[in-house]
Formats: structure tokens, C-alpha cells, sequence
């Protein structure tokens, strides 16, 4: 891993088009600004590990699972309201 | 055009239900083609089925059916996409995904931080990444309250 040291206000880039910018500090908090292309997603490291897991485990589910989550579903969602 | 699938044999579409998602699913970047089957008549659940991995078939829902306030801020998802003027209700469709752990199903849950949005105009889809929402990635479907009046 490539370590850096920054101070406020200072910038790091990364290839032509991705810009870093540390913009603040405050106790155990950095605010980063990351302007990038918009065909590179930049995500919060633990929402996309949330959604990623979530997209593995649906990939897994079987169908008798499934058929039961359908019934169960419907019958207590028509006795809501 | 026949799609190969470990679920349900092999299905025959039009090429016009083929969703194309640039960004794939997360995790899943590699697979960029999907099609939505229904799971069973008047079921609540579609399988987003993959066009490129027969294997490979995620659980999804309409949000709708169970929190009718859910809302997604698609503002930059339109830039994104460059769909800009396609932000219309009868174009873009949303749809949530579903887990349900093996064997229990009163356990299932949808992710409401990873939204998945189509564009039937452009046939589309994208899976939108929600930092900053007030919701959560596994949002149970029904109650214990519930689960515990019906049996």
C-alpha cells in the first residue's frame, strides 16, 4: 500500500482524472473531496460491503424457501391496514 | 431469444425484455444482462435472472407492496445514466432486493440501501448505492407480531 501524508487543503491525484482533496479534520474525522469521472463509482466502504453481502446472499436463495416467503407475504400483507 | 437458467430450463424471451445494467450488481460487476421473471402468479417476488450466468438469479420485490413512503433520491442516478428527462413514473421502475435465509423464510428481509432502478424506455437498470438514507439492508418484511398471529 502506497502511504501519503497530507496537510489540510493539499491534494493527491491519481491518474489524469481522479482528484483527492483532504478539507477537514476534526478529532477522529476527515472530510475527503473526490472528484473523479462519473463512470467510476465511488462508494462508503461498509455500505457497499451491506449491499454486496445482500446481493450475494439473495443469489442463494431456493426455491422452496422462496415459495413459502411468497405465501407468507401476501397472506399477512392483506391483513394489514 | 432463449436464455439458459439452473432454475427454471431454458426460458424463451423477446430481446426487448434484456435489461442492460452498465454497472452490473455489486459484486456481480462482470454480468451486465438481466431479465425479470415472475416467480409464480400473483407472487410479490420476481427472480432477476441473469442473461450471461444461468446460475446466477437474485430475489427482488416492489418496495411498494410493503413500505408505500420508501423513496430513492435519483437525481444523480439520472445524470449518471444520462437519463436525464426519463424521470418519468410510467419509465422508472423500482425494485428492492430480497434475502431469505435457508429454511426460514418468516426470516426475509429486503435491502433498502441498494435499490435496484430500471428504464423501460431505454431498458436499463442500475443499481443504486444510498450513503447517505434514513433505511436499512435488511428490513424485515414482516413482524414477529405478525408471524406469531398467523400461526
Amino acid at each position: 500500500m502506497l502511504i501519503l501524508t497530507r496537510k489540510l487543503g493539499e491534494r493527491i491525484n491519481i491518474g489524469d482524472d481522479i482528484v483527492i482533496t483532504l478539507l477537514e479534520i476534526k478529532g477522529a474525522q476527515v472530510k475527503l473531496g473526490i472528484e473523479a469521472p462519473k463512470s467510476i463509482s465511488i462508494h462508503r466502504q461498509e455500505i457497499y460491503e451491506r449491499i454486496r453481502t445482500e446481493n450475494l446472499e439473495s443469489s442463494h436463495v431456493n426455491e422452496l424457501d422462496l415459495a413459502r416467503a411468497a405465501t407468507l407475504f401476501s397472506s399477512i400483507t392483506s391483513n394489514r391496514n | 431469444m432463449k436464455i439458459k437458467t439452473t432454475r427454471f430450463g431454458t426460458v424463451t424471451l423477446g430481446e426487448e425484455k434484456i435489461l442492460n445494467m452498465p454497472f452490473g450488481m455489486l459484486g456481480f460487476q462482470d454480468k451486465k444482462r438481466f431479465v425479470i421473471l415472475q416467480n409464480k402468479e400473483n407472487s410479490p417476488f420476481f427472480w432477476y435472472q441473469s442473461v450471461d450466468d444461468p446460475s446466477l438469479a437474485f430475489v427482488i420485490t416492489n418496495p411498494f407492496l410493503f413500505m408505500p413512503d420508501y423513496e430513492v433520491d435519483i437525481e444523480n442516478v439520472l445524470i449518471e445514466m444520462s437519463w436525464n428527462g426519463n424521470s418519468k413514473n410510467n419509465i422508472l421502475e423500482l425494485y428492492v432486493v430480497v434475502n431469505i435465509p435457508k429454511g426460514a423464510p418468516e426470516k426475509m428481509t429486503a435491502n433498502l440501501i441498494g435499490p435496484i432502478l430500471v428504464n423501460n424506455k431505454t431498458r436499463q437498470a442500475v443499481q443504486v448505492v444510498m450513503s447517505n438514507s434514513p433505511y436499512i439492508h435488511n428490513f424485515p418484511l414482516i413482524t414477529q407480531d405478525e408471524i406469531e398471529s398467523e400461526s
